[in-house]
């Protein structure tokens, strides 16, 4: 009973992991940033949500709203104000590297003299559990998150196949070879790319703030996720950073079988490790050789 | 004030030792890693335990933490490098984490948060390094060892194979240079010299936490680095010394909160690589990659 | 003189997607002679250069260097079998000297010492300083490869193939857009090593100069080796001139 529990909790958090991941993944594809802020992004609309839902007691669902939005906005800017700057100028990989883990460390610790460097958390009775049979139980969040995770695909499904701008930025995923030659203006592509990759950071993040509460270094983890899944699931497949985020989280899960909470937050990086030294395309890779 | 002084450059020459052997990889071979302050954590760690279980002399803390280290990063080194060095970076985080998680799980052997405290004093050669002053001496000549070995290293052929995978990797395979290879011993040679820092940490504050080993501490070596600049083997000296005088000075503007120090100090330095990457298009690599058009 | 050539492609294929680099070439490189590639671009020059030394992998083919296949050698591993390659982008050591660049193509050990100690570490630098006044090149000994002037560059290039004890040279357009004088002095350092027994491919996009260079051209176009022999005579066809100049497309 046991392991069906976890593998419940396991999907929910899977849900999440992907959205994460497949933010990340369109990001990555299509502007070859390493955007180590997507942490960031995680952090701040965790942060906005709180402050707006519990200091300023707005209502949750304008709270949510309005995070969600900060989160693009923060992608958007960062990829006009920093990136493009540094791309511009031939920055290699690892310069905006350095810029966006610089950007991460500024924001976490703005936080910390503003919030704190301890839990923050939103009480909502949205974390109250019902029993679905059997003596599992699932949170009303935990169903929101897979609902949400599910819509948000669906959506992403239809506008990567049948919107030109989708069309371009899953194209560019796999082939970054076509950047030059595209018809659309590449500075559009890559906004698009940041503001859906940013919003979809936004759930996991909101959930975490009413569940497990957030801390300013929550971003570190959330990125190295997002990675993790992306090279799991093979760089250059949309897809593949899906699934990988959806076996993160029942692997991270399934793991507290075995070991206590604080080791299972290591499985996931021991498995990167795994995927790195015995199969770097991933599963679903595009090429063997990246 | 005395002991003030001794501290703060104990805590200097550890630092400098830090910066160097990072800037070993970074500067002189492009290689990005994010995991030194595992290194650093893993090798304080080892001290500790060899201190209070087996031998409290540097003799042997300093060899055992240095293999290691060594060992340990051939764990990230093997399966990324002979792929691309994108991948290290990544490789790099993920240890950074598995290592944290380490030192906050593993508590039979760690002591868990808590951390193991009460590391007694180390000896060499049998001789009590009882006082700062002793501590010092000590700490200097480390430093000044580890950078005479990086500076030796890189005016040798080793140097010319990391400046030439680092400037053109394709070339220098071309040429016959085996780039995994030279690149794995790299980063080998920088986390043992680094694993000398962390022994002299962990006897040095006499604890050992997981709290000095996060992302933070990261951070701290990398603003050394930039701020000290990557070109020169005594660069790094200097950014480490920058980096932990810029505290002392941050207290005499009274108007910023005592509190808030720290993330200030990260503030800045996060803000400082943030620019230096917008306006500085070589990036961390020293030199430019601008043509000096009028030295022709 | 007429042996078994240094070089031999026979058969090689190398499709991207739809676009065929290389088509069923046959070629010899035969030793202590020069010989030219040449075509129009994209006739799939340089892509040979990479599938002998291993940057690609041919689809199917035999590519033998002195009999012995080089089938899944790696670019390091052709270096190490005596072949040294030049790159159209020259691919410099751009932050390191002159003398650092063409001292560190003979440091091949990844180890922080090469063998033979001190001697053989001071014949090296020896031999780098003698290369260096070889292409003229002692007055920037110190200076950064990329402080170089676009001719220095070019020659610091050959300097980096010279100092090798290479058999066999891939050259790609190594001088291309040298003034007269500097080419002169270019190709007299070429073909100086002839004698001893060196076998030099280049890749030359100026049909005025090659016959000045090269005892032997082959003509490539859309990967397909359309003539090869004597330059006079492959020059002087109209029919490869056409095709070079664009006329038939």
């Amino acid at each position: 009973m046991l392991f069906l529990q976890l593998l419940v909790d396991g999907l929910q958090l899977g849900a999440l992991y992907a959205l994460m991941a497949v933010g990340f993944a369109i990001i990555f594809g299509s502007t070859r940033v390493f955007h180590y802020a997507h942490g960031t992004t995680y952090v701040i609309v965790g942060y906005v949500f709180f402050y707006l839902a519990e200091r300023l007691a707005l209502p949750w669902w304008l709270a949510a709203a309005i995070a969600s939005a900060a989160a693009v906005v923060f992608g958007v800017a960062l990829d006009r104000f920093v990136y493009r700057p540094i791309q511009r100028d031939e920055g290699s990989f690892f310069t905006v590297f350095v810029a966006s883990f610089g950007i991460g460390v500024v924001a976490e610790n703005l936080i910390i003299i503003f919030f704190g460097a301890s839990f923050v958390s939103i009480s909502t009775p949205l974390t109250r559990v019902s029993d679905i049979g059997g003596g599992i139980v699932v949170s009303y969040l935990g169903m929101f998150s897979v609902l949400v995770a599910v819509l948000l695909f669906t959506f992403l499904n239809w506008f990567l196949a049948k919107t030109d701008v989708g069309v371009a930025l899953r194209a560019l995923s796999e082939n970054p070879e076509l950047v030059r030659g595209f018809g659309l203006n590449p500075r559009k592509l890559s906004q698009y790319a940041f503001a859906i990759g940013s919003l979809l950071v936004a759930p996991a993040a909101l959930v975490a703030t009413c569940v497990t509460g957030l801390t300013p270094s929550a971003g570190h983890r959330v990125v190295l996720i997002s990675i993790a899944a992306s090279i799991i699931g093979g760089i250059g497949s949309l897809r593949g950073a899906g699934f990988g985020g959806l076996i993160l989280g029942l692997a991270e899960s399934l793991a507290v079988w075995k070991l206590s909470t604080g080791w299972s937050e290591a499985v996931s990086f021991i498995i990167l490790l795994a995927f790195i030294l015995a199969r770097p395309s991933g599963l679903f890779g595009t090429r063997a050789r990246v | 004030m005395v002991g003030y002084i001794l501290n703060l450059l104990i805590l200097v020459s550890i630092s400098g030792i830090l910066a160097g052997s990072l800037n070993f990889i970074i500067g002189y071979a492009g290689i990005y890693s994010m995991a030194h302050a595992a290194f650093f954590g893993v090798s304080a760690y080892t001290a500790a335990l060899i201190a209070m279980n087996l031998s409290t002399s540097l003799l042997v803390a300093i060899p055992a933490a240095m293999a290691i280290c060594a060992a340990l990063s051939l764990v990230i080194s093997l399966p990324s490098l002979r792929v691309r060095g994108e991948y290290f970076v990544v490789a790099s985080l993920g240890l950074q984490q598995i290592a944290f998680t380490v030192f906050s799980e593993w508590k039979d052997v760690t002591g868990g948060l808590g951390g193991i405290t009460g590391v007694p004093v180390a000896t060499l050669f049998g001789y009590k390094l009882r006082s700062l002053g002793s501590m010092l001496t000590v700490s200097l000549v480390c430093l000044a060892l580890v950078t005479l070995v990086i500076y030796v290293l890189v005016r040798t052929s080793f140097g010319r194979n990391l400046k030439a995978i680092r400037d053109n990797e394709v070339a220098a395979s071309a040429f016959g240079k085996n780039a995994t290879a030279i690149k794995t011993i790299a980063v080998a040679i920088s986390s043992a010299l680094c694993g000398i820092a962390g022994v002299l940490y962990a006897f040095h504050v006499s604890f050992v936490n997981p709290e000095s080993f996060t992302v933070d501490a990261s951070v701290l070596i990398m603003a050394m680095i930039i701020i000290g600049g990557t070109g020169t083997v005594f660069g790094p000296i200097l950014g480490a010394l920058i980096i932990h005088l810029l505290p002392a000075g941050l207290t005499y503007l009274t108007f910023l909160p005592a509190r808030e120090l720290a993330s200030l100090q990260q503030i800045i330095y996060g803000a400082a690589m943030v620019l230096l990457m917008i306006y500085r298009p070589s990036g961390l690599i020293g030199r430019s990659n601008v043509k000096d058009t009028w030295t022709r | 003189m007429s042996e078994a050539p240094v070089l031999r492609l026979k058969g090689v294929n190398k499709r991207f997607g739809g676009v065929v680099a290389a088509n069923d070439v046959d070629l010899d490189l035969p030793g202590g002679v020069v010989t030219a590639l040449v075509g129009p671009n994209g006739a799939g020059k340089t892509t040979l250069f990479n599938l002998i030394t291993g940057n690609l992998k041919p689809d199917s083919g035999l590519i033998e260097l002195r009999g012995r296949s080089l089938a899944g050698i790696e670019p390091r591993g052709a270096a190490l079998a005596g072949i040294a390659r030049s790159f159209q982008d020259l691919r410099l050591f751009e932050q390191m000297t002159v003398f650092e660049n063409v001292l560190s193509v003979m440091e091949r050990s990844a180890l922080p010492w090469q063998p033979g100690g001190r001697a053989a570490a001071n014949a090296r630098r020896e031999k780098a300083d003698a290369t260096i006044a070889q292409v003229g090149l002692t007055n920037w000994r110190d200076a950064r490869a990329i402080d170089l002037g676009y001719a220095e560059q070019k020659f610091l290039s050959l300097a980096r193939i010279l100092v090798t004890d290479a058999s066999l040279w891939l050259l790609d357009e190594p001088a291309s857009g040298l003034d007269p004088a500097s080419y002169e002095r270019f190709v007299k350092l070429v073909r100086g090593r002839l004698s001893e027994g060196i076998t030099i491919c280049l890749i030359e996009h100026n049909l005025d100069i090659v016959h000045g260079i090269s005892d032997r051209i082959a003509f490539l176009d859309q990967g397909t080796v359309l003539a090869a022999g004597e330059p006079r005579a492959i020059l002087n066809d109209p029919k490869l001139a056409a095709i070079y100049f664009g006329e038939r497309r």
